[in-house]
């Protein structure tokens, strides 16, 4: 069954249709969501979206592509999560701190656990967050632009510009660090 | 330290390809999709269900849809309770949510990586630095004694008593409903509304937690912090030790025993109707 068959069938009520489109895109939305930044929340927010999707089937737009216009509805509810987070910021600080065990930086630690991928990470994790969701989107997630723009629900141009100064960013990062 | 990109300006298609094998390495938690699609399954069956015993008009699905999960649980507990969902499927569902977090674990030092395990309303932090002790347990949002009748009025679950111990000797009530607490001469039992949902955090260092196939649950072999995360969010209740605890889910209800040893904990678990 192809996504449109799936869609036409869920949007009659056919349940079963609709698990074989929630069983085709739920390791793609657990992704999104995890990356851009529903963490361990992302089972939750994986489920509330395809909740919602199906309650908003009707305003998919038919013969346009389903896994784009279903990662938007993920990474608006990983949005509204983290906003919600936001408010509760000793949580977030708290939850910060244990997992990011930032100690003053041993330099023999430093060369044993970082390793180029590591500083590229935490490169891209100190990006402002319209870069880095660019970044997560375009390469993490390996989404084309135009998808980019549907999901984060930003113009193409923006979503290129976005990407241009991430990766200039990154570069004079990373760059910067190899020559430290 | 690799030298390897050392002599290499890093040209613009390079960081582009080093990036998408970032992407490609980071390991990100994904349930068994079959899991997924039951679990939505059941909620899109719940709500129908709920929305045919709805004869007041009001727009419930709408409602619901502007809702996080949480408030869902918190707000209507009813809608949760109209469908049995299979609790063995949700577990696995959870027990595969087994998480290195690694946007957020990133190791500067070899003892950064912290696990998590998102588990029947838990969450398990695997590797931190294990639990601080810390002072006298406090009591729960809102607890207050209660007889087990009251407990059973007032509470937005089923409570349960496991047979293999009786009538609890105290039974306490806390953070309106959402969480009861069974206590018998060593022993405790807390029984709360959360599946999915975080309501406990607990703290321990290595070894990981095992894991319990009779009741699909896991067994904390060792004493660990725990602290309690308030229904409305906020920051979570101040963090004690507990002893080494069976944490399984019975329905739609989490529970956690907190006392007995291993052999004797399951056999309680397994008493629980």
């Amino acid at each position: 069954m192809d996504d449109d068959e799936a869609v036409t069938r869920a949007l009659a009520g056919d349940l079963d249709a609709y698990e074989v489109l929630v069983t085709r895109y739920s390791a793609v939305a657990h992704r999104t969501a995890s990356l851009l930044g529903a963490a361990d929340e992302a089972e939750d927010v994986v489920q509330e979206a395809f909740v919602k999707a199906f309650r908003h089937l009707k305003g998919f737009r038919r013969g346009s592509s389903f896994r784009p216009w279903l990662l938007r509805i993920v990474a608006n509810e990983t949005h509204d999560l983290t906003r919600s987070r936001g408010r509760r910021s000793d949580l977030a600080v708290r939850l910060g701190r244990e997992r990011e065990p930032f100690g003053p930086e041993d330099p023999e630690d430093a060369a044993v656990g970082a390793d180029g991928r590591t500083r590229l990470l935490e490169a891209v994790r100190a990006l402002p967050d319209g870069e880095r969701e660019a970044v997560v989107c375009r390469y993490f997630l390996q989404l084309s632009e135009a998808e980019t723009a549907e999901v984060l629900g930003l113009r193409l141009g923006t979503v290129k510009s976005r990407t241009f100064r991430a990766l200039r960013r990154l570069r004079e990062e990373v760059g910067r660090e190899h020559l430290a | 330290m690799s030298t390897s990109h050392d002599d290499d300006p890093i040209e613009p298609d390079a960081l582009e390809a080093r990036l998408r094998a970032l992407g490609a390495d980071l390991a990100v938690p994904v349930p068994p999709p079959a899991d997924v699609a039951r679990a939505v399954r059941a909620r899109l069956e719940d709500g129908r269900a709920q929305d045919g015993r709805a004869q007041d008009g009001r727009a419930q699905d709408d409602r619901a849809q502007d809702d996080r999960a949480q408030d869902d649980r918190t707000r209507r507990p009813d809608r949760r309770r109209a469908v049995l969902r299979p609790s063995p499927r949700v577990a696995a569902a959870a027990v595969a949510a087994l998480m290195a977090v690694l946007l957020g674990a990133t190791p500067q030092g070899r003892a950064a990586v912290v696990s998590v395990l998102h588990f029947a309303g838990v969450e398990i932090h695997v590797g931190g630095t294990g639990p601080l002790p810390t002072g006298v347990p406090s009591p729960l949002p809102g607890e207050r004694r209660v007889t087990l009748e009251e407990a059973r009025r007032t509470a937005r679950f089923h409570v349960a008593v496991p047979s293999a111990l009786g009538e609890p000797a105290d039974v306490r009530l806390a953070d309106g409903g959402r969480v009861v607490t069974l206590l018998w001469p060593g022993v405790r039992l807390d029984e709360y509304d959360g599946t999915l949902g975080v309501v406990w955090r607990k703290e321990l260092g290595e070894p990981w937690p095992e894991q319990v196939s009779a009741v699909a649950g896991w067994w904390i072999p060792r004493s660990h912090g725990v602290s309690y995360v308030p229904a409305g969010g906020g920051e979570p209740h101040e963090e004690r030790v507990a002893g080494p605890t069976l944490i399984w889910q019975h329905r739609l209800v989490g529970l956690r025993l907190e006392g007995p040893d291993r052999a004797e904990a399951v056999r309680i678990a397994l008493s629980v109707r």
